[in-house]
């Protein structure tokens, strides 16, 4: 750069600051500031480009290992030599790899709708009169074959649903929070102990003590444990839990972050709750959505 | 036991390693499927495999607690070489930096891109190598 072009620069500075140091015996120190601000700067936008890379390239990974897997799965159904019975593991496994898929694509979808939504205060589709169990059971269906697979199972519990609701409904965008509760359904089948239960139930959630109970839906697992500082961090954007990623060292971290959006504007939020290898994540909704 | 040999499989996708599992044993070998390092560690001290085929990026498992699942299919392979000398390795994964490609096959490991390998073709050269049959592909 040419002393003429930097001044040229440094008088731009002035003018958009209001700096007015031109005959200031600080000038020179101004200038040096300026420029470790702006060297900051140009760190701060390279470490975001890194993470944005390390970021696409994860979400790449996650959404082309499910077809990759698919697609050797179907090779190993044409082998002939293969068992009819594995043949059937294999359509099984599909199965599940279409569903992680469609889920992903669903979050991925949901992102830049929610953002808008949120900053609208409004939804993009009405709301409907939702009966909670049969939501919790059929979307527990859905991801039944993945859970099968490490020998985990949905205990959707009816009789906290009757109990809490008697007959009531939820009003809410349907497709929002099945999305939102497929996604703690998705994390409790990632991260749940071998051979467990996931239990699915309805419960009153008092989230400040003394104020009136809220309905919640709760997912609740036994696996990897969640430290307590990480609890507040976890409905982050693009945050996963420390065991979490080293169970399962690929993953988005989208998952809580967009339920919790989904849940925001519905103005209710998602409550986490995790002791030893015990957690729960309950959405939780506001008394008026409750008819 | 197998007419042809042990082969381990490493992978946390267990989807991976259940199409080959299944092809591999179609052609008669025995398939042992570890989802960690640790687990395939000790699947290593219990049986006489033929071959380990690996992924990189997976877990560490219990048994390593201080290595980071991004590396932990190059500590393991290195855990291998060290340990059981002569075991034939192919690392079945998808690796961005060619250099560390170069260095694994410069140590004799032989690799395979993970979702470009068709499987007919990872069954023919896991098989070769696990039989100490040449093959040109």
């Amino acid at each position: 750069m040419s002393p003429n072009t930097e001044k040229a620069c440094y008088a731009s500075f002035v003018d958009s600051s209001e700096i007015r140091l031109s005959a200031s015996p600080l000038e020179g120190t101004d200038v040096q500031a300026l420029r470790r601000e702006i060297a900051a700067l140009r760190a701060e936008l390279a470490e975001t480009q890194k993470t944005t890379n390390q970021y696409l390239q994860n979400v790449a990974h996650q959404l082309t290992a499910p077809l990759n897997a698919i697609k050797w799965s179907i090779e190993a159904i044409k082998d002939p030599a293969v068992s009819i019975p594995r043949k059937m593991k294999l359509l099984s496994s599909i199965y599940s790899q279409g569903t992680i898929l469609v889920h992903l694509i669903k979050n991925f979808s949901l992102m830049s709708n929610l953002e808008t939504d949120n900053e609208l205060g409004q939804f993009r589709n009405s709301p409907e009169r939702v009966d909670p169990f049969r939501l919790a059971v059929n979307l527990a269906n859905d991801f039944q074959p993945q859970a099968a697979e490490g020998g985990k199972k949905f205990d959707v519990d009816e009789p906290s649903f009757e109990r809490i609701l008697h007959g009531r409904k939820l009003l809410a965008v349907k497709n929002l929070v099945a999305q939102a509760l497929s996604n703690l359904l998705e994390n409790a089948v990632k991260y749940a102990d071998l051979k467990t239960a996931i239990r699915v139930e309805a419960v009153n959630v008092h989230i400040v003590e003394g104020a009136k109970a809220q309905f919640g839906i709760a997912v609740r697992s036994v696996g990897l444990p969640i430290y307590g500082d990480e609890v507040k961090k976890l409905l982050n954007r693009g945050v996963r839990g420390t065991t979490a990623q080293q169970r399962i060292p690929a993953g988005t971290g989208i998952g809580l972050y967009i339920a919790n959006r989904i849940m925001a504007i519905h103005q209710g939020t998602i409550y986490i709750q995790a002791k030893g290898k015990e957690s729960s994540f309950t959405l939780v909704f506001p008394e008026a959505r409750i008819k | 036991m197998s007419g042809y040999g042990v082969v381990l499989l490493v992978d946390d996708e267990p989807w991976f390693s259940e199409a080959l599992a299944f092809t591999l044993e179609s052609r008669g070998f025995e398939c042992i499927i570890a989802t960690d390092m640790s687990l395939a560690v000790a699947a290593l001290r219990t049986h006489q495999a033929s071959v380990v085929v690996t992924d990189i990026m997976m877990p560490a498992g219990s048994a390593f607690p201080k290595i980071d699942a991004s590396e932990s299919g190059f500590k393991f392979i290195e855990f291998v070489q060290k340990n059981w000398p002569g075991l034939p390795i192919v690392c079945l994964s998808v690796i961005g930096d060619q250099t560390k490609i170069d260095s694994l096959m410069d140590r004799g490991v032989r690799y395979l891109r993970k979702g470009e390998t068709p499987l007919g073709t990872a069954v023919e050269i896991i098989s070769a190598v696990a039989t100490g049959r040449r093959i040109r592909l």
